[in-house]
């Protein structure tokens, strides 16, 4: 696999869409071309902030922040 | 099913393409978020072309009908004439939670080692300023708003106790936290067995001519300009209507290659051709998009 082709299955990879056997071939280029190969799989996770900015916000309800925090805080006296 | 409808001379060209009609049935069948239907034109669909949207609905979405009424209901304004949409009111952007950075504000970064800290305010903040773009992109997957709530929920839990996993020279915190809630909403998604639904919207969008895959939100890049969204607009709906199609049941619905050929009747290789055009668009343009700023 050149890098190009390791390029395309990277941006396929992102979101999950490979094949198991192009999985698997996948990860031996991916040790193949190391480091180079893992910033450019890093900077193909920008089309996930894509694919949801692509969306209009949707509101939530204002109790669920107060769910939220609260389950937040009681987890965080847990742990303390 | 043929759904071509003819230009209406009535209303402006609509920005990102498309005849009104199919961004409402597009609406109605859950393809495209409220902001496919842009506030910067009025949207206009004769009475004609609503009956033939919803026979289309009748015929392969039923259950998608009464969303599809509801909606006109709120958008209409001359009921006794033609379907009249004018969405700039019902798209009025203050009314909607679009997140906005002030001078001073902490960068997500900053949140981030806040929630490192557990810090709970960091969470508050981040939960501020983008539980609007989560939620739609739940939404998109999951298309039942309580449902898409507990899985917000669960999101930003998960945010708050896998923070000390997040690695700033791995990526953006937008795009981590996507990545979480993306994977939540489609394990929702497959243990509800909804594929039968994603068929659905599947098959109504092969047979249509859709609208288009409307941007309306802003980057922690993009809101020091709103031209950065307007690039990303073009961008996705430049795309064929094939490659976008593909591209949105792989992303949206976790589909993998061999799902989305056997659902679309398209061999694989075609699949993997569109996949991959499609993808590398967008990357490309967001490699622009990034180089501007």
């Amino acid at each position: 696999m050149n890098f190009e082709q390791f390029q395309n299955r990277s941006r396929l990879y992102v979101i999950g869409a490979l094949e198991p056997d192009e999985l698997e071939e996948f990860e031996m280029a991916r040790k193949e071309f190391g480091t180079k190969g893992e910033d450019f799989i890093n900077e193909c996770y920008t089309l996930h902030e894509a694919f949801a900015l692509s969306l209009r916000p949707a509101k939530s309800s204002a109790a669920l922040k107060e769910r939220l925090m609260s389950m937040v805080k009681e987890r965080k006296r847990e742990t303390t | 099913m043929n759904l071509d409808f003819e230009p209406d001379a009535r209303q402006p060209p609509h920005p990102f393409g498309g005849h009104p009609a199919h961004h409402a049935l597009r609406f109605a069948l859950g393809i495209e978020s409220y902001g496919g239907l842009n506030g910067r034109s009025r949207l206009i669909a004769s009475k004609n072309e609503i009956m033939r949207v919803r026979k289309a609905l009748d015929e392969c979405a039923p259950k998608r009908l009464e969303c599809f009424d509801t909606f006109h209901s709120s958008m209409t304004q001359k009921p006794q004439t033609d379907i009249y949409l004018d969405t700039e009111a019902a798209l009025d952007p203050t009314a909607l939670p679009v997140p906005t950075l002030k001078p001073g504000d902490p960068s997500d970064v900053e949140l981030m080692a806040g929630l490192q800290a557990e810090d709970p305010e960091a969470l508050s903040q981040l939960y501020d300023r983008y539980n609007g773009i989560l939620k739609a992109l739940i939404l998109r997957v999951i298309h039942n708003e309580a449902e898409a709530e507990d899985l917000l929920q669960e999101v930003f839990l998960e945010i708050w106790s896998q923070a000390k996993n997040f690695s700033s020279k791995k990526g953006k915190p937008l795009g981590w936290m996507v990545t979480l809630a993306r994977r939540r909403a489609i394990d929702g998604l497959r243990k509800k067995k909804a594929y039968v639904r994603a068929e659905e919207r599947l098959q109504a969008e092969s047979e249509q001519q859709p609208g288009a895959w409307g941007v309306h939100n802003v980057t922690e890049a993009a809101i020091h300009s709103g031209d950065a969204r307007f690039l990303m607009g073009r961008v996705l709906n430049s795309l064929p209507e094939a490659q976008r199609a593909t591209v949105e049941l792989a992303f949206f619905y976790g589909m993998s290659q061999r799902e989305i050929a056997a659902n679309t009747n398209t061999p694989l290789g075609t699949v993997k051709t569109r996949l991959e055009l499609g993808l590398k668009k967008i990357y490309d343009a967001l490699k622009e998009l990034k180089d501007e700023f």
